[in-house]
């Protein structure tokens, strides 16, 4: 009971991620001045002096930022990606396929494939293509130049 | 729907920034063999009436397109995606 009130009363203290390290539970328990009758409320209005007298070194709390991103992009692995989902695309003929290669003239498909193409980019880079923007981009080319511009890759 | 015409050329615009919104919206659905199927249809409905070129026709076609996005949202929403 105790323990669970210490517990609560550290993560009130500091809402960013912490660590605990309890060494030794059990002598804290007995050695702290805390009794059941002791409310939450006395514990939680900052009295660090019996907190600093319950730890006395038995507690270590640690500070742990984590953060999760991706790898970075660069023009290279852009259009290396781009290419592959080109190539996964069952109308297009991977060996026909170029980054210069316009989707319309030079491999014969249409404006709802150019469609079906762009989605398919959203899906792989992770990032919304607004209408008016998507339906200009016609080479694989131009589609690397796009994502650079809007990942703010320079090479 | 290919003609430069200036009214069809808007009409053409529609029509495709209805398959995007359909296509964003398939998106959504939880189940994979769902999304496929539905992904399949609209691109079957979509290109066999590609080469429409009665107004008529095709406004009638782009109304029936609102109406099943209208009904997709609709059960979407419903089922909390």
């Amino acid at each position: 009971m105790a323990a669970r009130i210490i517990a609560r009363c550290v993560r009130s203290l500091n809402q960013r991620s912490v660590y605990f390290n309890r060494v030794n539970t059990a002598a804290t328990l007995t050695a702290a001045p805390l009794t059941h009758g002791r409310t939450f409320s006395h514990l939680t209005n900052g009295h660090k002096s019996s907190l600093a007298q319950i730890s006395g070194g038995s507690f270590q709390v640690f500070q742990r930022r984590q953060y999760g991103d991706l790898p970075p992009l660069s023009l290279e692995t852009i259009r290396d990606r781009v290419l592959y989902v080109l190539k996964l695309y069952d109308k297009i003929n991977p060996e026909r396929l170029q980054a210069t290669s316009h989707f319309m003239k030079d491999l014969g498909l249409d404006s709802l494939d150019q469609v079906e193409i762009i989605m398919a980019m959203e899906d792989e880079f992770g990032f919304e293509i607004p209408d008016a923007e998507a339906e200009k981009l016609m080479t694989p080319h131009e589609i690397v130049q796009y994502i650079a511009d809007k990942k703010d890759v320079y090479e | 729907m290919w003609c430069c015409c200036c009214g069809q050329f808007l009409q053409r615009q529609k029509v495709l920034g209805l398959y995007r919104d359909l296509l964003r919206n398939i998106r959504k659905i939880p189940q994979e063999s769902d999304r496929r199927y539905l992904r399949d249809w609209a691109r079957e409905e979509f290109k066999r009436n590609k080469s429409e070129t009665d107004q008529d026709v095709v406004r009638m076609m782009v109304t029936q397109a609102q109406n099943h996005l209208e009904d997709l949202r609709k059960s979407l929403a419903l089922a909390g995606c």
